[in-house]
């Protein structure tokens, strides 16, 4: 197959490995973080790490568009949806992320009408299908998925539907990083940078990691070889000792992004002021919401929303998982309370969360079992 | 996913997967395009045209 089966040829794939055994140096410890959740689901599905030396150690980021939207933003979800004559659409991963008081899933199976969509032009189509509902299209995700909810934004304008809305919660990639990097509880060497989020917002945006805090970057792909020749491209540098951002994806990231989805993304969204990412709590200028001028079609103020700030339960910890700190299976309840049958977390929850790559590749300990 | 038919009226694409799954793809964020052309879609929007010969435009 064009464009996939190139970048799992074996043999390139233990070359590349051969080229990490001879970069890395004994006796230090390399640790590179994977910002992207389509990334580590990539590593474990394909055995990436396995073909690693010890001493070269992957912690998976904050990317996983599903695992960082709080409880209190799915209690939300539901009171709309709860609401008379409303039908609410969502991604199908956000079906299954607890509230404080379950699911969407169970909201609709206890009588709301919540409509799984595979993009937010199926949430628009159900809104010209039923003129006297409201539609309301809960928009997740980080800057990949966001000109999709601006387009159909614009096109809701455009064609006059005035019972569409929007309940905004995409976030943006570079405030949580710069968070991380700030953290005194995780030191890393480099990172393997996200490369849908750079197809839209090019690579520049990274460039403060080697300038600000001295590491290196390498944006990549997502098949087994564009991870393995992004390590090599990150260890590389630490050799040699340059510092700066490498695009290893050229095939699909323009260094400059797609100026087109820019344009459209500042004209419908515009900055929260501060927006909560589970584990990570609040992380200013890190959320978007609709700007001033579509307003109209928000939402949050179309209906009333408790917007109450409710914490994770107690034994789970997605927020150290999401911070890189643990891997899931340190995790208290992993693989026992907390399964994708019946996740506790939103890690667990989506195939790009940490905790479901390990669990759904048989990663419950330290070693690999076998499934 | 490849382009089998293009609307530049309604500014979509049909478009066909690996699999031969056919779906409406919005594609403001490439266009032009053309029937044969690979799209990288995400959430039913194209935002990368593909080429053939590697590197993406810049």
């Amino acid at each position: 197959m064009k464009f996939v089966d190139e970048f799992r040829d074996p043999e390139l794939g233990r070359a590349l490995a051969g080229e990490i055994l001879a970069l890395v140096e004994p006796g230090r410890h390399y640790k590179v973080m994977e910002v992207c959740g389509g990334h580590t689901h990539s590593i474990y599905k394909y055995g990436v790490d396995d073909l690693l030396p010890a001493n070269v150690e992957l912690v998976h980021g904050p990317g996983c568009p599903v695992c960082v939207i709080p409880m209190g933003r799915v209690d939300d979800g539901i009171a709309i949806a709860q609401q008379e004559g409303v039908i609410f659409t969502c991604f199908g991963d956000m079906m299954r992320v607890p509230g404080s008081d379950g699911t969407l899933l169970e909201a609709k199976a206890a009588g709301a009408d919540i409509r799984m969509v595979y993009s937010p032009l199926d949430a628009l189509r159900i809104a010209k299908q039923n003129p006297d509902r409201e539609v309301v299209f809960f928009a997740i995700g980080f800057e990949t998925t966001a000109p999709s909810t601006a387009l159909t934004l614009k096109r809701a304008r455009a064609e006059g539907l005035t019972n569409f809305s929007c309940m905004c919660s995409h976030v943006t990639i570079v405030p949580p990083l710069r968070a991380l990097l700030e953290s005194p509880d995780l030191r890393l060497d480099g990172f393997i940078g996200p490369g849908h989020v750079s197809t839209i917002v090019g690579a520049r945006p990274f460039e403060f990691i080697p300038a600000d805090y001295g590491k290196p970057v390498a944006i990549a792909g997502f098949e087994p070889l564009d991870i393995l020749q992004a390590i090599v491209m990150v260890l590389r540098q630490i050799t040699e000792g340059r510092c700066e951002v490498e695009n290893q994806y050229k095939r699909v990231v323009p260094y400059e992004g797609n100026l087109r989805a820019l344009e459209v993304m500042a004209e419908v969204f515009e900055l929260r002021p501060h927006f909560e990412w589970r584990g990570l709590g609040f992380i200013s200028h890190s959320g978007l919401k609709l700007s001033e001028a579509y307003a109209d079609l928000d939402a949050e103020l179309r209906f009333s929303v408790p917007g109450v700030r409710v914490a994770d339960p107690k034994a789970c910890q997605c927020g150290e998982v999401l911070k890189g700190v643990i891997k899931p299976w340190e995790c208290k309840v992993f693989g026992s309370a907390c399964t994708p049958e019946r996740p506790i977390g939103t890690c667990m929850v989506s195939s790009e969360g940490a905790c479901a790559a390990y669990y759904n590749y048989g990663r419950f300990a330290r070693e690999r079992e076998v499934v | 996913m490849t382009v089998v038919a293009v609307d530049r009226e309604r500014g979509v694409a049909l478009c066909s997967n690996d699999e031969g799954a056919r779906s409406t793809v919005e594609t403001a964020l490439v266009e032009p395009v053309a029937p044969g052309d690979r799209l990288l879609v995400h959430a039913g929007t194209a935002i990368v045209l593909l080429t053939e010969q590697g590197d993406v435009a810049e």
